[in-house]
């Protein structure tokens, strides 16, 4: 039986098993590539996505357990043009790489929503994904770009 | 990133090749013009088979680098690798500001595979000074194309401007003839060409067709640099928008029709075959459509990878062999000792070839002469690293067709496409142009992704599947555990302090393996030589800005158990950390300011010193810290830069927090300073990770590392504040992908120790 959830606002049915990761089915059974594998242990954030607004991180959690909740990506929060994070994110020149950045600007859509003048301890305990390129000081620099942004209901 | 012009420095600098000199004055026919900025429409402009980009409809091609469209967009080839380097941006910029483009409407194509595209500059700095001309013609004879070494800009430094300058005579002289007026009489300005006193105006674009058919000039002016518009500027980042939306294409995002998906596992022990699959219900699972074996791995197909993985669960692979090793770090490190100590390897490790990088003065000889109070020693060692690129490593492969017809199609993140061709059409059995390699964007590389291994194996798949495309993934526990790591190295380091407190001899001594042997024998068995000597051992360790008396840096190399590969910096990577440590321990032993005795012993050297200063006085050095506070610097020259690094440090019992990092860097010119900055703090949190967390251990033969669990990497709230200051001067282009790794870690070592008088000669640093 497929399993129903919302995805970026719109209903889907994909056809896989409950037990399969999220991750994968948004990879495999979506045409939605933009959330990343990473480690597969929960441990760098890659995967990050929202689930009825709260950061998961899609590769440990199963696609069963997502059925009739709201799955955000990050090709959801963009779709009527970049979002107050991404836009902080392109002023600030985050990405290098940019594999990781995809599950960062989740983390940071989530951290905003709960607290939305984040200070640096706060983005230390929210933000806790792993970025190789060391992309760090620009990231914080534009979460707090985008607090402002945000606040200014850009 | 930086200036062209060549001119005295202090640094070591290798004298112009033979065939850069040909490119630069054409044999005298413009020896005259070069002054004020002529370069010749050269062969790396063009080559003898006139190869152009494809074009798609209204696209014009001006030349192997650079298309424009009747509405005016420019489109720059780019055939080197964007991995977060920004050398789209960076490449696009060379092109935009000769032909004073419109930067808004400058847009990236990663290049086709063709030699004009060889990148001859990074082949060039792989050899000895003698032999550097002959491997610039050999470079250019075999055409690779390659990013690494920090070379992609140095490379397409001419190249790429001078095709654009070619095409920019051309358009004003297609203007010109149009319009009846003197090209001479013409300016561009952002994409647009202008006759002042007859008010007319058309787009670079409008006259590209009519351009294009004019024959190539023979010369074409640079634009000195009085008047650049764009370089020296921050535009912003071609890539970002893409990568900011999730909508950026990595190699694991290629989704071909008919995808099947493999997934690998490898035998744990290092130099191990494998001799029996043992599945746990006897058979694969039912998911499992292929099976693919190799000498050490078994891959397996399915329609998902989460199926793929799922089934490799269940089965061991059993193996082993005269060739699997036994080796555990501990006994590495032995052994790394006995090398030293003059004796053998061992059986693992080989009959070192003993080798002499660099030398002046008799230092050995100083060293024996010295009484015992004037002598210091001190053994460092660096462990195995990871490189640990956030996307696994992964490649998508097709074959399809038989005999001459047989087309393949590789779909990976490289970092040397040219190599991939290769290998693709060997292991395929197909003509090499009807391998197609297609190159998106590599989430992180870092020299990983100069390893051809998964691409390999995916091709291996993509036999067995009847011309459906596959796409291997290597878990993050595989990509730890079966890496060509950066090698664990030792050193043992020894100094003469005269009565006047001059350094009187230097002597470094280290052992370790040749990483490039290592890679090139991966690539190609046949070329697995111990010759010529692997310079990136040596690298940061035999030429030393330093004036000592006596000089001595020698190298035993030894077989491993494990791959190696080139990490970010390479040799820098470790030599840094035992040259500028041990400079430290020098300067305590004499009771002298660390950075006042790197001044003392940078004699002649005007721009070491400038940028010692730089980093200094941007950190206030001698300002007072908190308690519990220490401040160390380190200087090292790499990839023709130099770069400083001061360091604050924090110590509370044994937790190392690193508060600060100011650098400062010479590469010639920053042609983004922006760019700059971002690379060199990028890549000082490269180099902190390894300092405060990264190693990698063997226990007989085994890794015993698996994922970010335990090969953790520094965090948001790890991580320090960066301060970069730019000296530019009048060098040559100097890297800037990797310099800010090597002098990170030597100076948090110093900071170190100046908070807790610890002198900690191994990484990762541990307070005991």
């Amino acid at each position: 039986m497929p399993v129903q959830f919302t995805l970026n606002q719109k209903p889907v049915a994909l056809d896989a098993p409950p037990e399969k990761p999220l991750l994968w089915a948004l990879r495999e059974d979506t045409p939605l590539t933009g959330t990343k594998f990473g480690c597969g242990i929960a441990a760098c954030g890659a995967c990050t996505v929202l689930v009825d607004g709260q950061p998961v991180r899609s590769c440990v959690t199963k696609v069963g357990d997502v059925a009739g909740k709201q799955v955000t990506t990050i090709e959801g929060i963009g779709e009527k043009g970049p979002s107050a994070v991404q836009r902080a994110w392109i002023e600030q020149q985050v990405p290098q790489c940019g594999y990781c950045q995809s599950g960062f600007i989740m983390a940071t859509t989530a951290l905003l929503e709960k607290t939305p003048n984040p200070t640096d301890a706060d983005i230390d305990a929210a933000i806790t994904n792993l970025c190789r390129c060391g992309t760090y000081p620009a990231m914080r620099a534009a979460i707090k770009r985008a607090a402002e942004l945000k606040k200014a209901g850009a | 990133m930086t200036s062209s012009n060549t001119g005295s420095t202090a640094t070591p600098v290798r004298k112009t090749s033979k065939a850069r000199r040909a490119f630069l004055i054409g044999g005298g026919l413009v020896g005259g013009a070069l002054a004020v900025g002529f370069t010749l429409a050269s062969k790396r402009i063009t080559n003898a088979q006139g190869f152009k980009p494809p074009v798609q409809s209204g696209e014009v091609a001006f030349n192997a680098w650079l298309k424009l469209t009747p509405e005016n967009t420019l489109l720059v080839q780019v055939p080197r690798q964007e991995m977060g380097q920004g050398i789209y941006t960076t490449l696009a910029m060379l092109v935009a500001e000769e032909l004073d483009a419109d930067w808004s409407k400058v847009r990236v194509e990663q290049a086709a595979i063709n030699p004009v595209y060889a990148n001859v500059t990074a082949l060039g700095d792989s050899a000895p000074a003698a032999m550097q001309d002959a491997m610039i013609t050999t470079a250019r004879l075999i055409g690779v194309q390659m990013t690494g070494g920090s070379t992609s800009t140095r490379d397409a430094w001419e190249p790429m401007r001078a095709a654009a300058a070619s095409a920019r005579t051309l358009l004003l002289a297609a203007a010109g003839v149009k319009w009846n007026v003197k090209p001479a009489d013409l300016r561009i300005e952002n994409g647009v060409i202008r006759h002042a006193v007859s008010g007319q105006q058309g787009t670079l674009g409008e006259f590209a067709q009519a351009a294009a058919a004019l024959p190539l000039p023979a010369v074409a002016r640079l634009k000195p640099r009085s008047e650049w518009r764009l370089l020296g500027t921050s535009p912003a980042r071609l890539d970002v928008p893409e990568k900011a939306m999730g909508r950026a294409q990595f190699g694991i995002d290629v989704r071909p029709d008919g995808l099947l998906y493999a997934a690998i596992k490898h035998l744990p022990v290092a130099g191990g075959e494998l001799q029996e699959l043992r599945w746990k219900r006897g058979t694969p699972p039912k998911a499992v459509l292929h099976q693919v074996r190799g000498p050490n791995w078994l891959a397996v197909i399915a329609a998902s990878y989460w199926s793929a993985q799922q089934a490799l669960a269940d089965v061991e692979l059993v193996g082993g062999g005269p060739g699997a090793s036994v080796m555990s770090s501990e006994q590495l490190a032995a052994r790394y000792r006995d090398v030293l100590d003059g004796k053998d390897g061992g059986p693992e490790l080989g009959k070192p070839i003993r080798r002499t990088f660099g030398e002046h003065g008799n230092a050995p000889k100083a060293i024996a002469a010295a009484p015992a109070k004037q002598r210091f020693d001190a053994d460092y060692s660096v462990p195995f690293l990871a490189h640990a690129t956030m996307e696994p490593l992964n490649c998508t492969a097709r074959i399809a067709g038989d005999g001459k017809e047989r087309k393949v199609d590789v779909w990976a993140g490289n970092q040397a496409p040219t190599i991939v061709q290769w290998l693709a059409a060997g292991v395929a059995d197909a003509a090499v142009d009807n391998v197609t390699v297609h190159t998106p964007y590599l989430g992180g590389g870092f020299g990983r992704r100069f390893d051809l291994e998964v691409i390999r194996q995916a091709l291996e798949c993509a036999k067995v599947t009847g011309g459906k495309p596959v796409q291997l993934i290597w878990s993050r526990e595989d990509d730890i555990r079966h890496d060509a790591y950066r090698p664990a190295v030792a050193a043992r380091m020894t100094a003469v302090l005269d009565d006047a407190g001059q350094v009187a001899a230097w002597q470094q001594q280290m052992v370790g393996p040749s990483v490039s042997k290592s890679v090139i024998g991966r690539m190609n068995p046949m070329f697995a030589g111990d010759y010529p000597p692997d310079l990136t051992n040596a690298e940061g360790a035999m030429h030393l800005p330093y004036t000592f008396a006596n000089f001595r840096c020698d190298h035993a190399q030894v077989n491993l158990p494990v791959a190696t590969g080139y990490w970010r910096s390479v040799g820098n990577s470790y030599n840094a950390f035992f040259v500028e440590s041990f400079v430290d321990e020098l300067a305590v032993a004499l009771k002298k300011d660390p950075y006042l005795f790197r001044l003392e012993l940078l004699k002649a050297q005007p721009r070491f010193v400038k940028v010692l200063d730089a980093a200094a006085s941007a950190a206030q050095w001698t300002s007072a810290l908190p308690k519990g506070w220490g401040r160390g610097i380190a200087l090292a020259e790499s990839f023709k830069s130099i770069v400083c690094q001061v360091v604050d440090v924090e110590v509370v019992g044994k937790d190392i927090k690193v508060r600060r990092v100011v650098s400062a860097v010479d590469c010639g010119t920053a042609l983004h300073p922006d760019n700059v900055k971002a690379q060199i703090a990028s890549a000082a949190i490269f180099g902190l990770t390894a300092a405060l967390k990264g190693k990698i251990t063997l226990s007989e033969g085994v890794v015993q590392q698996s994922n970010f669990n335990d090969y953790p990497l520094l965090k948001m709230a790890e991580c320090p504040t960066f301060e970069t200051v730019i000296v530019n001067s009048d060098a040559p282009l100097g890297g800037i992908g990797e310099v800010g790794t090597p002098p990170v870690a030597p100076a948090l070592g110093n900071a170190i120790f100046a908070a807790t008088g610890k002198r900690l000669r191994g990484l990762p640093f541990v307070l005991a």
